[in-house]
């Protein structure tokens, strides 16, 4: 239980450093800005309460929020996908749920199943960063733009993750 | 009572969230009053530790360039010379007039961390208000104006880049001198829009658009970009496509430029307010 602790401090500031030092520093046509930060929600256990999935997502978004000069925009997206996990889980649970010692990813579960469920956490929290920044609805499809290209980037970076991590 | 606290055990998980996210909003639009926060400070200092490490791992790369830049710059600083120069001579029997003070002064600052590819931009310089910088001090490059200081720390500040939806300034046709606003319209990080120059203003493609110096941000004359394209929109007034001067994604040394008679300036133009 202590490890787990341990095991997610350290890959709660792997992911952070990874964004903030990494990722925000490709700048490629300005529509292409992979957030992988938020695997750390998409990889917590499945009997995470609630509340403190919520209280993680806001600490996670906030911190990234201070190195990108960007007060509460992350905060507000990685809050609202830490609000719909526990319904998109639910949504494509398999039929008899979720066995007690699993954990979401690759190692216990399908790519269709680990695809469905990162694919529906990035496109909501991209959807909503991306609109917050704009904060218009004049430059909708330019935004769109940015939410779909985006998107594939973080999505293949998921998956190459996920192939880091798999046990054979 | 009893059954109000049941009700907001319940729906504890529904209401955490709405606080949570409420917060985040707040802070998104009254985010600018937090970056002068102490507490925003002292994370700037943290992560601006961070980006100094950074920086001096990356700017190995652009050593080439920058060395071009310069000499560029310092030839065009030569020939400016000179033109002074000859202009002394000419005229020996010119009084010495001790009203042309200097009007700007300027100090020279690192570009540590940098970003092209959000609404929002923002550059960290590794100078801050130990070196003198101040908020609302402009920031310029030999190739044009690149922002303005928004918040420091002691060792560090964030400016607020001309790509961000926030930045405008007032900007002029070097020709003829008739200006409008430029503003960034968050799409590509290569293209300025200038607004509010009248119709009846002749200019072409490839004039040189020169900032006004109307706020005492930005000295007069300081080069932003050139005319793309224009076409009219309703009204009387053209928008012009801007082709920004200054390659945003290889910024690495600035100037910050100090008005030094920004407070002399600004009171006597808060008197006329007041009145």
């Amino acid at each position: 239980m202590i490890k787990e602790f341990y095991k997610n401090i350290g890959s709660f500031v792997f992911l952070v450093l990874l964004q903030v030092l990494v990722l925000n520093n490709i700048q490629f046509s300005g529509f292409v800005n992979p957030y992988l930060y938020i695997l750390f929600i998409i990889l917590l256990p499945f009997e995470t309460p609630k509340w403190i999935l919520l209280l993680i997502s806001f600490a996670l978004g906030f911190t990234i929020d201070l190195f990108t000069n960007t007060l509460g925009m992350h905060a507000f997206a990685t809050v609202a996908i830490g609000f719909a996990r526990p319904y998109i889980l639910r949504g494509i649970a398999p039929r008899d749920g979720y066995e007690t010692g699993t954990k979401p990813g690759i190692n216990f579960f399908g790519w269709d199943w680990v695809l469905k469920y990162s694919l529906a956490m990035v496109l909501i929290h991209h959807f909503v960063l991306f609109n917050i920044e704009t904060f218009k609805f004049q430059m909708f499809f330019s935004t769109l733009l940015r939410i779909i290209f985006s998107t594939i980037f973080t999505m293949l970076l998921i998956v190459l993750s996920q192939l880091i991590t798999q046990k054979r | 009572m009893r059954n109000l606290l049941k009700l907001l055990y319940t729906y504890n998980y529904l209401i955490l969230f709405l606080v949570l996210e409420g917060f985040s909003l707040f802070l998104v639009i009254e985010g600018s009053e937090f970056h002068h926060a102490r507490f925003v400070n002292s994370t700037r200092s943290f992560s601006g530790a961070f980006f100094v490490k950074m920086n001096e791992f990356n700017s190995y790369f652009g050593l080439k360039e920058q060395n071009a830049v310069l000499a560029h710059e310092n030839v065009q600083l030569k020939n400016l010379l000179e033109q002074y120069r000859k202009r002394e001579i000419t005229r020996p029997d010119t009084i010495k007039d001790t009203l042309r003070q200097p009007k700007y002064s300027y100090f020279e600052a690192k570009v540590i961390n940098n970003s092209v590819n959000k609404q929002y931009n923002y550059i960290t310089l590794d100078k801050g208000s130990d070196d003198g910088v101040r908020p609302e001090m402009g920031v310029i490059s030999a190739q044009g104006i690149v922002g303005v200081v928004q918040g420091v720390s002691k060792h560090f500040a964030t400016v607020i880049s001309v790509l961000n939806l926030d930045f405008k300034v007032s900007a002029k046709i070097k020709k003829n001198d008739f200006f409008g606003q430029l503003h960034w319209d968050g799409i590509s990080d290569s293209y300025c829009t200038l607004t509010d120059i009248p119709q009846h203003v002749k200019f072409g493609k490839g004039d040189t658009i020169v900032t006004t110096g109307f706020s005492s941000i930005f000295p007069n004359d300081i080069t932003i970009g050139t005319v793309e394209s224009f076409d009219i929109k309703g009204g009387n007034f053209f928008t012009i496509k801007v082709k920004l001067l200054n390659e945003f994604r290889k910024l690495n040394y600035v100037t910050v430029v100090d008005d030094i008679f920004r407070e002399e300036r600004k009171s006597i133009e808060n008197t006329k307010k007041n009145d």
